[in-house]
């Protein structure tokens, strides 16, 4: 806004009052505002948090206090072949689960923003966000049944086409479970990756692509050489949201393996939960806890710098 | 472009997306399907409707999904009315005032996405048995606002920066306070936020497990997201009522949704970005 006189960020005046983007109010209202959730962030995010790091040094068995044992739990974590499993397991699910949502989700965005008929643009947008509002439980046990060695979806689809002799166990397996939880809701174009990319896409300028039409550029040749580099924003953000979801990750885990077959599914969260709340070892779960936070903090700030490692990339 | 031309063009990525969608489609049309056959039906035929048709199945279904369907709403509504108010007035104070800590304060809250909810679910477990809130209302709904305050927080703030300046000028001079202003001027411009917020919150309520896995106790509190799965634990053999169980529990979001489409996929697809 060029008609502004006064700047926007103003220190305190001699009328020992805040200064607003324009006119007064005591310094009390901002806080007035916040002080909800405020009180929520710190009852339940922030002292949880802190607490949740202090118990991974004890043993502790809620309700009882915890009982300092230095470093013993992660000493013992460690040692854990389960655990050391647990993360071999969910870095090979969380690479494989991203590069499928997010191709498929790029591939299905694409499809539906070449289409000239903006009717059938939206028809398609529509029939792929409809699945996203199917509870995941309900989505996850459907799959169950999708795999299942009896009456399965696949089996049955498989055997009927003459493309296997006998219907196979997916889940039951140590060999298939874990890409049978990655492949979960195949072809994975319907989600939140597929909305933004869309409505990325959709907002790119057309002039550049009528241009590059004129210029001759083919269709695919436009999808690599100007989609693809004007939506690294979008892109971006999906990738930090399923890797950070995919390092998580336990429902999958919980509703249909259980992290079996011998321990192949299972991954650092649903151990976590295992270990807290079969076992009742809350330290030893909270030491779990604070190892997944700290590698989703590295990986967190890693994609964020490759992200903004060169300058002009920031005001993207 | 003529009809036909834009057809003779379209229709490679026309059977492309109808081939994804299919697969998509299948297993939930298949579990439509199958909701309406008693077992002997089942295992003679697998892929297509068989009569007679037998919906008796979601009369044994109902009583269990009727009363999980129910406590969803009875967890989802107050988080959502919370998350609304909690985190329009946060994003106001962020958005429109200038304070001391104002982007330290800011900052704080961002670093908690950063942090896995798994990591806090054991000592917010202890705190609800130290407070002796297992099985309430409050120990359910509290904990799901503060997730959800974080990212609501973000994206109303975000909004409110957008509204032009001159809006709250004009309204000042015309003498009205700072509570007038939110109520009447900021909350009505904001209701597209608002409704992506809404959505957003809804359907993570809705789909959570861990939460009410650790402070629900008793199953006749539970609501949607593990009522079905426990149960289909119960009735798993019995394909028919299972199936129906599942297609009882998807409607209500699909009922929302067919009313709210529009506003439904513009708010999921709000142009994010980082």
């Amino acid at each position: 806004m060029t008609t502004k006189s006064q700047p926007k960020i103003r220190a305190k005046t001699e009328s020992g009052r805040w200064q607003l983007r324009s006119g007064f109010v005591p310094l009390y209202v901002p806080f007035l505002f916040l002080i909800p959730a405020l009180i929520l962030l710190i009852s339940f995010r922030y002292i949880p948090a802190v607490s949740a790091i202090f118990h991974s040094f004890t043993y502790w068995n809620i309700p009882e206090p915890g009982e300092f044992i230095g470093l013993q739990n992660y000493q013992a974590l460690f040692d854990d072949p389960i655990f050391i499993k647990s993360l071999g397991n969910i870095l090979k699910y969380m690479v494989g689960r991203t590069a499928l949502v997010l191709v498929m989700a790029f591939v299905g965005a694409e499809l539906v923003y070449n289409l000239s008929s903006a009717r059938w643009r939206n028809i398609w947008r529509m029939v792929f966000t409809i699945p996203m509002v199917i509870p995941i439980t309900v989505n996850l046990l459907v799959w169950q049944q999708v795999y299942a060695g009896r009456q399965g979806m696949l089996n049955e689809f498989l055997t009927g086409i003459g493309a296997m002799a006998r219907p196979y166990p997916w889940l039951g397996r140590p060999d298939t479970a874990l890409p049978a939880l990655i492949f979960i809701g195949f072809p994975a174009v319907a989600g939140f990756g597929f909305l933004i990319i869309l409505a990325a896409l959709q907002n790119l300028s057309s002039e550049v692509n009528d241009a590059a039409l004129i210029d001759g550029c083919s269709r695919l040749r436009r999808v690599f050489a100007i989609d693809l580099p004007a939506i690294r924003g979008p892109l971006a953000l999906i990738l930090i949201l399923s890797l950070n979801q995919g390092m998580q990750e336990f429902a999958p885990m919980l509703v249909m393996t259980q992290g079996g077959p011998i321990n192949t599914t299972m991954s650092p969260a649903y151990y976590l939960y295992i270990q807290g709340f079969t076992y009742g070892k809350h330290g030893y779960a909270s030491a779990i806890g604070t190892v997944l936070m700290l590698m989703t903090l590295a990986l967190s700030i890693f994609i964020l710098r490759m992200r903004y490692r060169r300058a002009y990339d920031v005001a993207v | 472009m003529s009809r036909s031309s834009a057809w003779r063009r379209d229709w490679p990525l026309m059977l492309a997306l109808l081939t994804l969608a299919i697969i998509t489609y299948v297993p939930f049309v298949f579990t439509v399907i199958n909701s309406f056959k008693i077992n002997a039906q089942f295992f003679q035929e697998f892929w297509l409707p068989t009569l007679p048709l037998h919906p008796e199945n979601y009369v044994r279904a109902w009583p269990a999904m009727g009363r999980a369907i129910f406590n969803s709403f009875t967890y989802s509504i107050p988080t959502l009315v919370l998350t609304l108010v909690f985190s329009g007035l946060a994003g106001y104070a962020f958005a429109r005032y200038r304070f001391p800590g104002r982007n330290i304060l800011f900052v704080a809250i961002l670093a908690l996405i950063m942090i896995p909810g798994i990591l806090l679910v054991i000592p917010m477990f202890s705190v609800i048995i130290a407070l002796d809130w297992g099985d309430t209302l409050q120990g359910v709904v509290l904990p799901w606002v503060s997730v959800e305050i974080v990212f609501g927080t973000f994206l109303m703030r975000t909004f409110f920066e957008t509204l032009p300046q001159e809006y709250f000028e004009a309204a000042r001079l015309d003498g009205a306070n700072e509570f007038t202003l939110l109520t009447r001027i900021a909350v009505p411009l904001a209701l597209p936020a608002f409704s992506t917020l809404a959505i957003l919150d809804l359907l993570f309520s809705w789909n959570d497990i861990i939460w009410p896995l650790v402070a629900i106790f008793d199953s006749g509190r539970l609501p949607v997201s593990i009522g079905v799965l426990s149960f289909a634990g119960q009735y798993g053999t019995d394909y028919g009522v299972t199936f129906a169980s599942y297609v009882i529990a998807s409607l209500p979001l699909i009922i929302i949704f067919a009313f709210t489409s529009r506003r439904f996929m513009d708010g999921l697809s709000g142009g994010l970005s980082i």
